[in-house]
């Protein structure tokens, strides 16, 4: 009994990560309609940008975690205007091989900048926790946990109250009267790659303080934002919250009765079963194509 | 581009006789090399290229097919040739099964279903072993077939192969299929509504691109004679069957053999030495294409002909 609630602290705390950065990606589908096979390599960068502050100045990540929003969102904003906007209005084709390159691109070059070791953070309270009775609760798991539930709120905030967000909502509701009635489409989707890419990156930043960054960590984190977002409903932002934490759960449970190297596995099946029995997602308000 | 007929064949006839050169048998693997993948791209092609629905998860195929022929032959004692038929007709029925669900969905759904497969795929080759207590994968360890022929053999396989996967895409092209094939990638609603059974077409075509691809893949594992699921199952080889299909031009019938032709080359001057500058040099072709050369080298030839 222990084990199981151990396990299904330890998916919950996992789950608010996979939500973060899924949000990011949500929000880059539900507005622009693209999928971002890149979005692992935002998450990976922000994890390197931690790593080198701390390792070069001994910054805290946590401190270091608005470096990590701004870069990232910096670049995001970058790519998407000199990028993506050129493609966005293609056949959905396109776009996601677009994506792609710039996936191997980031890959890639971070792997000659970097080298291909794996790299950890290692701070004071690495490893240690709290304990609650029998079960230990590890304190940058929860600290990453209780950020990432207020980033997400945070952009659902932005999103229904600001006028950017309203900017926002209403180029990927319809662009055609976005523009109608005065709003720079590019420009907002430029902006909502930035927001996308800076919560991403603050993802990234979260994680490198417990798990191995390596440049080619991108690929499988772009799978499981997908299956997040696939679970919790495409484009629907507080679906990546649910989608989240149950795949965290989920993951976390095969991991601790099965092998963990088959999680991945369990993570795909249940995607394809939830993508054919409900392409909306388990809350039934996701975006079909 | 619509070269004359007979070029085609021509072409295969003297890479036929190439052999009788007698040079080392490094040529000989280079162009096994360029056959197989002309054979994955144009297989690849046949589905996503005519159709629209973009398979990222095509490895998952090569990898089955590579596993089954391994199996069959180290395992089973069974000859080369009904093992990589076997492995084939396996593809394929997977195939009919998987498309059944993942071609009702659309655009990137389609996408990373296809490529969340590929990864369960090689996920539970790696790891079932362990997780159930048995010895079938080997997991990471790899298989290691039976001493293989040597490389005229499996040149003349692979040539043999890949002439009849673009011979097939070659007459699906001018068939009543293709054509269906093509309506359903400009307009799927209006290809329904003019009488056609998309769904079926759909998976017809992603079963028979699947099974060519396992073929290949069943080649591929006797000619390395070692396999393992990081290498065959790797999603590297997707990229390079889009990426071929792409350069050249997609939904064309000539357009992947050229790009698969292009690339291989590429790969085996740079690939060879600098693996992660030849990744990286792929996604700048990649953007390169997308944003320049959107319908790939024959659309540009085609266009030209049209302007003059």
């Amino acid at each position: 009994m222990t084990l199981f609630v151990q396990a299904l602290i330890n998916g919950l705390l996992m789950g608010g990560v996979y939500a973060v950065y899924s949000s990011g990606f949500s929000l880059i589908f539900g507005v622009m309609n693209i999928v971002n096979i890149f979005h692992g390599e935002l998450i990976m960068i922000g994890a390197f940008n931690a790593y080198w502050v701390f390792t070069l100045y001994g910054i805290d990540p946590f401190l270091s975690l608005p470096l990590s929003m701004i870069s990232v969102g910096a670049m995001g904003y970058v790519i998407q205007r000199i990028l993506i906007n050129r493609v966005v209005e293609s056949p959905p084709m396109i776009s996601y091989i677009c994506t792609f390159g710039v996936h191997l691109i980031l890959a890639n070059l971070a792997l000659l900048l970097w080298s291909a070791d794996f790299r950890t953070v290692t701070t004071e309270y690495s490893g240690t926790g709290f304990s609650l009775g029998p079960i230990t609760v590890p304190i940058a798991r929860f600290v990453t946990f209780v950020i990432a539930i207020l980033t997400t709120f945070g952009m659902y905030l932005f999103l229904e109250k600001t006028r950017y967000g309203k900017a926002i909502r209403a180029a990927s509701q319809d662009k055609e009267m976005a523009r109608l009635v005065g709003i720079d489409v590019k420009a907002v989707y430029a902006l909502t790659f930035a927001v996308g890419a800076a919560i991403t990156g603050m993802a990234g930043g979260l994680l490198s303080t417990y798990f191995v960054i390596y440049p080619q960590m991108g690929l499988p984190y772009t799978i499981i934002a997908f299956c997040v977002v696939v679970l919790g409903g495409m484009g629907y932002i507080p679906g990546a919250l649910v989608g989240g934490i149950l795949l965290g759960v989920i993951q976390s449970l095969t991991a601790t009765y099965l092998n963990s190297g088959l999680s991945v596995a369990v993570t795909f099946i249940l995607l394809f079963i939830i993508l054919i029995l409900k392409p909306r997602g388990i809350m039934g308000k996701g975006i079909v194509e | 581009m619509k070269p004359k007929a007979y070029v085609w064949p021509a072409i295969a006839f003297l890479l036929a006789l190439f052999p009788l050169l007698q040079l080392e048998g490094y040529y000989y693997r280079v162009l096994s090399m360029i056959f197989l993948w002309v054979g994955l791209a144009s297989a690849w092609n046949l589905t996503s290229g005519f159709t629209g629905y973009i398979d990222f998860g095509a490895v998952g195929y090569f990898g089955i097919g590579n596993y089954a022929t391994a199996l069959l032959m180290a395992r089973g004692g069974v000859d080369f040739f009904p093992a990589v038929f076997t492995g084939g007709i396996l593809s394929g029925a997977i195939a009919l099964f998987i498309g059944r669900y993942t071609m009702k969905l659309r655009g990137a759904y389609f996408g990373i279903a296809t490529l969340a497969f590929a990864e369960a795929a090689k996920q539970i080759v790696l790891e079932s072993d362990r997780t159930f207590k048995m010895t079938l994968f080997e997991g990471s360890h790899g298989i290691t077939l039976p001493i293989a022929h040597g490389e005229p053999f499996f040149y003349y396989t692979f040539l043999a192969t890949a002439f009849l996967i673009v011979l097939t895409v070659y007459i699906i092209n001018g068939h009543k299929f293709g054509y269906a094939l093509k309506a359903i990638k400009e307009a799927e609603d209006s290809a329904e509504l003019a009488g056609i059974d998309t769904q079926r077409c759909k998976v017809l075509v992603y079963a028979l691109t699947s099974a060519m691809i396992g073929v290949l893949g069943g080649i591929n594992a006797y000619w390395l004679t070692y396999i393992s699921p990081n290498d065959v199952f790797s999603v590297i080889h997707t990229i390079q069957m889009i990426v071929m299909a792409l350069l050249g031009g997609t939904g064309t019938v000539f357009g992947p053999v050229l790009g698969a032709t292009m690339l291989s080359i590429a790969n085996e001057v740079i690939g060879a030495r600098f693996l992660y500058t030849y990744l990286l040099i792929l996604g700048f072709i990649i953007l390169f294409i997308v944003i320049f050369l959107p319908r790939g080298i024959t659309g540009l030839i085609s266009l030209k002909r049209v302007r003059k």
